[in-house]
This record gives structure tokens, sequence and C-alpha cells, in this order.
């Protein structure tokens, strides 16, 4: 007779609501560690995925994620020129609010530099990859806008030709695909005052010595990077060095752009969510031991009892083993099903990866098997004339 | 009574200390039993009657003497009594005022529990369980919980369960305490027939006057000693 499972049916309910509650615990935890993971993942999005060997930004710099940069639209051409190099790509990427259907969306314009690059390193959920240079857009479904969508960006509307799942940023917003053409003209756009403050002042100015027509605008558009695909047997300290040599760039490995990005630019959101997953894990650990001790401690009569009737302590002892198993171990389904059904509706990616969950079991096995030791331990003590108490 | 007793309490004692006073629960007792007698221990609150149970059910040892079933020295100043509990759960059924039913098992389950702790294979044992609660007319509240039970029911269960094991000693302390006089009868009654029946020696804590007639002798305890133990039976049983 396994008197753990007639006691969990008899209280049924009671045992059902604290799995439940073990449940939702184990889901807070699990979801603080799957936002770090899905911080890190979001993070990385571009950097794993975009393909560059080399990310090629302004001198003095680590941009364009750790701190800005910003460099000529032409360095690709300077660039492309040294030997060992196959290919070369310009990025940019910078947040837009604009306006659609009569809200405030938020995005992350990502400048493809077309047609070299018509996005085809990422996935499309629906629609198509960039088939023109100007006034098209692919756009993250987390960003709210429908296939066919036009959206007016600066001073020009954009079609929203294909639509991507699950490509956001650092910060959570949904990546927006244009050429790079278009967006660097997105944004430079300047407000209409800024323009006449700028001919008022180029107006005062002597005129320029080749007798061209100056503009009254800065025309040099900037781009924020330049992203080398190397070449089979490339020399990348030799690489490296040339370009370092014209002093006005600097040159960064995928490698070094991930690690910038998440030891310096992202640390201390790092930390201060594993923190927090940590103080739910105690809290955890804390409260499910409680709850078995408890449960241990309501049935001493039980066990004296038993120890009259002259059970072995054997039984006891898989008694309270039992229900602190199917407790965790119900409390454990609980949180996975909780996790899967809530956490895709949750703003920000949240990460489950087997080893992590594999870790969480583990430690709630542990957790499980501490807090029916000390239950285990009183149990023990019992003597069989306290049932007459 | 002849033959060899199945238990000898041999000039059993236990004191606690309360402070600077030794309290005297028991104050060298001395008693044997046999197969087969329903033996009734009298005497007011505090006389130390279920003290002497208690040391005769191997749940706490005597501060002085010895209790021997069977021959067998089994308890003893400073006894282990953790290790009898094989021993007595072959020999020593157990009664109490409150029946003691574990509330998540059925009436069979609590009286196969008993069975099952001792290695009898579960469907024997729920088997046999069924068989005991039948003989106590209890056959239709087999797969009751003990909160769908009487008191009285209750306290049935609990007898079938004590005999369970088929053991040769079953120690009650008051019974029927919280019965009304019927049922009170009735499992004092039920005592009686398992004492001819199965050859058992019943030990019966009581208050109650009115059962006096069903028991074989009875034991008066005062301050605990005891005060007397009338050589011939109260009233002769089949």
């Amino acid at each position: 007779m396994n008197l753990a499972i007639k006691d969990i049916r008899f209280n049924l309910a009671r045992f059902a609501l604290t799995a439940l509650g073990i449940g939702f615990l184990l889901m807070g935890a699990i979801g603080a560690i799957g936002l770090y993971r899905g911080i890190v993942a979001d993070a990385l999005l571009v950097i794993d995925h975009i393909g560059a060997d080399l990310w090629v930004v302004q001198g003095e710099r680590v941009g364009p994620f750790a701190e800005g940069s910003s460099i000529s639209s032409t360095m690709d051409r300077r660039v492309e020129g040294v030997e060992g190099i196959a290919s070369v790509r310009r990025f940019v990427q910078f947040s837009q609010q604009f306006s659609f259907a009569g809200k405030v969306r938020r995005a992350t314009i990502t400048g493809l530099d077309y047609p070299r690059d018509d996005g085809a390193w990422f996935e499309l959920k629906a629609g198509r990859h960039l088939e023109a240079s100007h006034f098209e857009a692919i756009a993250d479904d987390s960003v709210g806008l429908p296939l066919g969508a036009t959206i007016r960006l600066a001073k020009d509307d954009y079609r929203i030709v294909g639509l991507t799942h699950g490509l956001v940023d650092s910060a959570g917003d949904g990546l927006l695909f244009v050429s790079i053409n278009d967006a660097t003209a997105i944004a430079s756009r300047r407000p209409s005052e800024q323009v006449l403050l700028a001919r008022e002042t180029s107006g005062n100015a002597a005129p320029q010595g080749d007798g061209a027509s100056p503009s009254s605008v800065p025309q040099d558009s900037k781009i924020a990077a330049v992203l080398v695909g190397l070449a089979p047997g490339a020399d990348v300290a030799r690489i490296k060095a040339a370009i370092l040599a014209w002093g006005d760039t600097n040159v960064l490995s995928s490698a070094e752009q991930r690690d910038l990005l998440l030891n310096q630019r992202l640390w201390r959101l790092r930390l201060q969510i594993l923190a927090f997953a940590s103080v739910l894990l105690l809290v955890t650990a804390i409260v499910i031991s409680l709850i078995i001790y408890m449960l241990t401690m309501e049935k001493l009569h039980q066990i004296a009892l038993l120890k009259l009737l002259g059970a072995r302590n054997s039984a006891i002892v898989a008694m309270i083993l039992q229900q602190a198993g199917l407790i965790g171990l119900f409390g454990f389904g609980l949180a996975m099903l909780l996790s899967h059904l809530t956490f895709p509706n949750f703003p920000r990616r949240i990460v489950m990866l087997p080893q992590d969950l594999g870790i969480f079991f583990a430690i709630l096995c542990v957790i499980c098997l501490v807090a029916s030791w000390f239950g285990i331990a009183q149990a023990l003590k019992v003597r069989a004339q306290e049932v007459l108490s | 009574m002849t033959g060899a007793p199945l238990l000898s309490v041999r000039n059993a004692a236990r004191h606690y200390q309360s402070g600077e006073t030794v309290v005297r629960a028991l104050d060298g007792a001395s008693l044997e039993a046999h197969a087969g007698e329903l033996i009734g221990i009298m005497g007011p609150s505090g006389s130390g009657k279920s003290t002497l149970l208690l040391i005769c059910g191997l749940l706490e040892p005597p501060s002085a003497g010895e209790i021997y079933i069977r021959d067998r020295l089994v308890s003893y100043p400073g006894a282990d009594l953790d290790k009898l509990r094989g021993f007595r759960r072959d020999h020593i059924g157990f009664v109490f005022q409150k029946a003691n039913l574990i509330p998540f098992l059925t009436a069979t389950e609590n009286v196969s529990i008993a069975l099952e702790i001792a290695d009898v294979e579960a469907r024997a044992a729920r088997g046999y369980a069924t068989q005991l609660l039948g003989a106590l007319d209890l056959g239709h509240r087999i797969d009751n919980r003990p909160s769908r039970l009487s008191g009285g029911e209750q306290q049935r269960v609990a007898v079938a369960r004590a005999l369970a094991n088929d053991p040769p000693l079953i120690l009650a302390d008051e019974p029927t305490a919280a019965l009304d006089s019927v049922r009170g009868r009735q499992v004092m009654e039920l005592f009686r027939r398992i004492a001819v029946e199965r050859s058992a020696c019943v030990m019966v804590v009581t208050h109650d006057p009115r059962s006096l007639d069903l028991f074989d002798r009875v034991i008066e305890l005062s301050d605990g000693r005891i005060l007397s133990e009338p050589s011939q039976p109260v009233q002769a049983h089949p």
C-alpha cells in the first residue's frame, strides 16, 4: 500500500494547490533565468547571424553596440581594397519612433546594404526579402505592422514586403530592415528650421575656392560600421593592422563585439536579472522546504501509529520521500506547463534552455531531499506511545 | 489458569522525576496473564493503569523490574524498545480510547496496513482484513473512510486492526470511554469473544463497572501498586 499516494488522493485539492504554488514559484525562477537568456540571445542576434568576420568602426571607438560609431558611407570602398577581404557590407542601426494606425510604434531601423545584402541571412515569417533599393521594408512582427502596410519614415513612405519573427535588439525593440541608403536618409532627416539656420550660417561663410555652389546642409551621410567577410586563409592580424593604420578607424572581430555587448553594455542588466533569479530560487527553496516539512509534521501522529503497528523506519522514510518527490515532480510539471503557456505572451523573449531546466530539476530534487531530511529526522524521533497524546 | 503465563510482569516500577519530586507512576507491580484470559485493570485516575499497559505493551521500559512474554525477557530498565518494534508487531495488539485510524485509508486499508507492515502480500492482506471486518459486523463498511464511521464502528475497526496479526496479547486502554453504554458493552463482548475464540490474552484498562461480569479477573491499582488480584475469575466463562 502506498501511503503517500493514498494521502495525496485523500487531500487532492490541497496537494493540487501546493503543487500549483510550487509551480508558480518555479515558473518565476525559470522565467527570470529565461529572461536573462532571452536578453543575451536578443543582444547577440544580429552579431551571430549577420555573418561578419570583422567590424570596421569609428576610430578610437568600440561601436556600434557598446558605444556610438559614425564613419563615412563610402568607407566600404576603402576597406574593400585591403588584401584578403572577400566582401564588405555597410551597416547602420538606430531606434526610431513613428505612427501607424493611430498608434506610436517603436522599431530599430537596420540598414541592409542592398543589393549586396537583401536580408537573406535572416528567416522570413511571411513575404519576401528586399527587391528594390528604396522604399521597401521588412519588419519584425513585434513592431505590429501587417504585410503590405505602408508607413511613413522621415519624408518617405515605405511598404512592408516581409515579416520576421523574433528579430529584436538588446532592448527588445523589433528590427525594421530597409536599404542602407534609406536608413541613412531616415537618420539624417532634419526639420525645416534646422535647414534654414544652416543656410543662414552658410550664407555668412566665405565662398569655396573651386567656385562650386556649396550645399547649405552637410551632405556627408554616415554609417555605423562596415561588415567584413574574409577570404579563405586570410591573415586576420595583417588585415586588422592595415585598417588600424589608417587612424580614423577601429576594427573588431565578431567575438570582440559579443564580449563588448555582453560584458560592457549589458553586464549590469545581466547581473541584476541573475540576482533576481537567485533570490527567487532561494525563496522557492525555502517555501518548498517549509511545505514538505509542515506536511511531515502534520503526520507525526500517524507516523507514531505506524511505529506502534511495527512499521520499519524504511517504510516511514519512503512515505515522506515519495510525498516530497511527488510534490516536487508535479510542481515542476506545472511550472513547465505554465511557462510554455504564458511565456510566449510576454513582451520580452524568455528562453528556456534544456540545460537550464535540467539544472532547475536537479536543484528541485536537492531541495526536496533536504526538506525531506528535516522531516524524516523529526519523524524518526517520534515514539510509538505518542499516538496516545 | 494453568500453564506458562503469556505475560509476566515482575516487580515492575516506573518512576518519573518531576522537579524535586519523584512520581511513582508504578511501584513494584507484579502479575501474570495467560492465553484466553480477559483481564480488567481498574483503579482511580493516576493509579498507574495506563503506565502498566505501556510497560506491558513495550512502549515504555520499566524503571525497575522485568517484563517477560512467553518466557522471554523483553523489557527491563534501559531496554531499547525501538528494537522490539518487530516483536511488538507480532505479539501485541493495541486498542485505545480513540480509534486512531488513519483518516485517508478505508476501513479495510486501516486493518490491512497492519498486515502489510508485517510483509503480508497486499491482496492477501486486504482479503483477511475484509474477513476480519465482516466478523466484527462491519462487512458493509469496508470501503468507508473513518470520517464516515460512527464512534463504535471506528473502535471495531481499531479492534480488527489489533487482531490483524493474530497477536497473543491484546492491550486496550479505556476502549469504551468514548462510546455509549450499548456500544461500550458490544466492544467488551467482542473482547470476550476474542479471548475465547482466539485464545488471546486481553487486558483492558477501564473505569466502567458495567463490564465487570465479562472479565475473568480484575486487577485493581492504587498509587502505582496492585491492591487486589482475585485468584478466581469474577465470573466463569465458557
